[in-house]
């Protein structure tokens, strides 16, 4: 059974842990400088709380249509100010309640809108809304979205599919000026000598031209110059990779060598069937019958069965 | 909102599909007031598009009663009739570069490429046409959105099947046989010069354009739905366009599990990756091409690969709710946005038009020539010694007194002499 990690629990696999608050850290120092800061999609807040140096000043806005994950995210990040908000962004009164509970707070404001547009059914009515209070309202909006096309799998939790030029499409109706970043997965590795205390910050990686991105960020509004380059590492499951590459490689082997098999059986009982067409078609000349399958005896099958 | 998009007639088409569905879009899931405006007499009756009941059909002289917000051209002779309807805004939704349709010396090729230069927003569906637009008219506000997938029609499997060497290879040709940049007869002639077991179907509304061809099954025209079985129980489209706007058919086949040999025709790079969920072929090159079709007939765990990674990238694509949806953005960003730059398009305009005007005359120049020559030959063949000589030229004696010169230039008394 697929485990689609829509929420990040403590749980998560530590890549998708690691690549989502990566996307918070980014983010941080426009969320810094904000008086008000709604993070649409909040889930656990797990995330958001990993990325921050510890409780936001001002007034936080969470947004999530799930309650209980609200509540656990108003936990998780402990703000001075929470609007805790359950909305679903499809819905229109859902979205004038968010919008309301953004414009009690003061300017500038921040939203962060991480994995929440695949979810959406009517996106052009949230870009609009973002659209509206970056224009209008001081806010600067961080979204992003993940890289659908090179999944090639069917996520049923999601109601529109990303790809870089789907993502094209959706700057083209982005404010000018607005910030453009692609998320790259790194892989990695580190070596500890015992006893010796060093530093595990890994060198700089240049990504190669045509890498792929896994997600799309944009950032647009007053502070959106202020989305920064990041990089994070890592520790690999391990376990959880030998699991599954493992099961593949037995699964494999195993569906190899029955198909062998099968292949030794179907020879065998075509060899044996030949010898028994052989041994019928010895007897049936010896009888003076005509030969079963030919012209002749199937004549004779219909003129009896008539 | 209300918006008008120009059509020339709704009959069959990938373009006029486009469109109806973007309609179709905007007035269920956008609250759009949405017209298609005919905007010439319609000979023929409109084509049984499903859905059609929900739309407002209107003659261009009702539209011109009305007022828009946006007014949308969606082919270049719509464009004649786009400001004769009110509206605040005016855009062009454009589906290729029109004016490749036609040969180098047809005055429609001048006429589609000057509608570019018009004052107008531009809604495209390919990365390739927005780039051309955005260095064409960097002034002019340019947006794309793509087209969508009818995926409840373009179902994809979830897993494809894998399909042995025991049957022939399907393969599928589809296109208009009249339009020369489809080369549907080209692709016709690959697949007779294939080598291992395959089966030919040509899906072909205009069976008269289509004449006699060597295939398994001529089918058409097809519904949607029935097209998408029909993809479904291929193995491999094949095109070779060297025109294409968004290059849509082959994504279709995609979706129910085909792959597909293709040329590099624009469009191609929106979502086709050679060897991986499709072959490239060369340009004009049958042979070449047969050989890529055998080598699928052949090796059928390539086949497989480059279907299921087909199916694959269709996953990746959005579908026409996603794409209405920016279509509704595109509209409401065109309605918002300040009126185009008028000096800028008319320098566009004039530049063109200059050139056109300069190849026209060259044109004519040439043509004029040869209209001189010709009437030196016409003078010629109308001496009364050779009007005399055609009358005689059958003769046996006369056939024996110009057989060396008949062995010698084949041919040349006849263009001397006339038929």
């Amino acid at each position: 059974m697929t485990d689609w990690q829509e929420r990040i629990t403590a749980g998560s696999d530590p890549s998708v842990r690691a690549e989502h608050t990566l996307r918070y850290a980014v983010a941080a120092p426009i969320v810094a400088e904000a008086a008000t800061w709604c993070d649409l999609g909040c889930g656990t807040g797990l995330a958001a709380s990993w990325a921050t140096d510890g409780p936001f000043g001002g007034r936080l806005v969470l947004v999530d249509v799930d309650e209980a994950s609200v509540a656990q995210a108003a936990a998780h990040l402990g703000a001075a100010g929470t609007t805790p908000l359950r909305a679903d962004l499809n819905d229109a009164d859902d979205r004038a309640a968010v919008r309301a509970a953004m414009l009690e707070g003061d300017a500038p404001r921040a939203i962060t809108c991480f994995e929440v547009l695949e979810h959406v059914r009517d996106l052009p009515a949230v870009v609009e809304l973002l659209v509206e209070l970056t224009i209008a309202h001081e806010t600067t909006v961080v979204l992003s979205v993940p890289n659908d096309a090179f999944w090639a799998i069917e996520n049923p939790y999601h109601e529109t599919t990303w790809s870089a030029a789907a993502f094209d499409e959706l700057r083209a109706m982005l404010p000018e000026g607005h910030v453009f970043a692609e998320q790259l997965p790194l892989r990695g590795s580190r070596i500890t000598v015992h006893g010796e205390a060093s530093d595990a910050a890994p060198g700089s990686v240049e990504p190669h031209e045509g890498a792929v991105a896994s997600h799309f960020i944009a950032a647009f509004g007053p502070a959106a110059r202020a989305l920064h380059g990041a990089a994070t590492i890592f520790e690999a499951d391990q376990r959880g990779e030998r699991g599954w590459t493992r099961q593949r490689e037995s699964n494999l082997a195993y569906l190899e060598a029955e198909l062998v098999a099968l292949r030794a059986a179907l020879r065998a009982t075509a060899a044996e069937m030949d010898d028994w067409r052989r041994y019928i078609h010895d007897l049936e000349d010896r009888l003076g019958l005509p030969r079963a399958g030919s012209e002749e005896a199937m004549a004779n099958e219909r003129r009896a069965g008539s | 909102m209300k918006v008008a998009f120009l059509v020339n007639d709704l009959q069959l088409s990938g373009g006029i599909g486009v469109v109806v569905q973007h309609a179709l879009q905007l007035v269920r899931h956008h609250g759009f007031e949405v017209a298609l405006v005919l905007v010439r007499e319609q000979d023929d009756p409109h084509w049984a598009y499903d859905p059609l009941e929900d739309l407002r059909i209107l003659s261009l002289p009702q539209a011109c009663e009305q007022r828009y917000d946006v007014a949308v051209a969606t082919w270049w002779e719509t464009t004649f009739s786009l400001f004769d309807v009110p509206a605040e805004r005016y855009a062009y939704f454009v589906q290729s570069l029109e004016d490749r349709f036609y040969e180098p010396d047809a005055a429609e090729r001048l006429g589609a490429g000057l509608t570019i230069d018009l004052p107008v927003a531009f809604i495209t569906e390919a990365s390739w046409i927005a780039q051309t637009l955005r260095d064409l008219r960097p002034d002019a506000l340019c947006m794309i959105v793509r087209n969508g997938i009818d995926k409840d029609v373009f179902a994809i499997a979830e897993r494809v099947e894998v399909r042995l060497q025991s049957a022939p290879l399907r393969v599928l040709v589809e296109g208009n046989p009249r339009s020369w940049f489809k080369h549907v007869h080209d692709a016709i002639d690959a697949v007779e010069a294939m080598r291992e077991p395959h089966h030919l179907t040509v899906v072909c509304g205009d069976r008269v354009g289509l004449g006699d061809v060597r295939a398994d099954s001529v089918v058409g025209p097809l519904a949607p739905a029935e097209m998408a079985a029909l993809y479904g129980d291929s193995d491999v489209l094949l095109k070779l366009s060297s025109v294409e706007g968004m290059f849509g058919p082959p994504l279709e086949a995609f979706h129910r599990g085909a792959t597909c040999v293709t040329t590099a025709v624009t469009g191609n790079d929106e979502y086709i990756e050679h060897g991986w969920n499709a072959l490239i072929c060369d340009w004009d090159d049958r042979h070449g091409t047969a050989r890529a079709l055998d080598l699928l007939a052949r090796d059928r765990a390539l086949l497989h690969f480059l279907r299921a990674n087909a199916a694959d990238t269709a996953r990746g694509w959005p579908d026409w709710r996603q794409q209405g949806g920016l279509m509704a953005l595109a509209l409401r960003r065109i309605r918002d946005a300040a009126p185009p730059d008028g000096v800028a398009a008319a320098r566009a305009l004039t530049s063109d038009l200059s050139a056109g005007v300069r190849l026209y005359a060259s044109h004519m120049q040439q043509r004029n020539e040869f209209a001189h020559q010709a009437h030196a030959v016409s003078r010629l063949r109308n001496h009364p010694l050779m009007v005399r000589a055609r009358h005689v030229r059958d003769r046996r004696w006369a056939r024996a007194l110009t057989w060396p010169l008949r062995r010698l230039a084949p041919g040349m008394l006849r263009r001397l002499l006339g038929p």
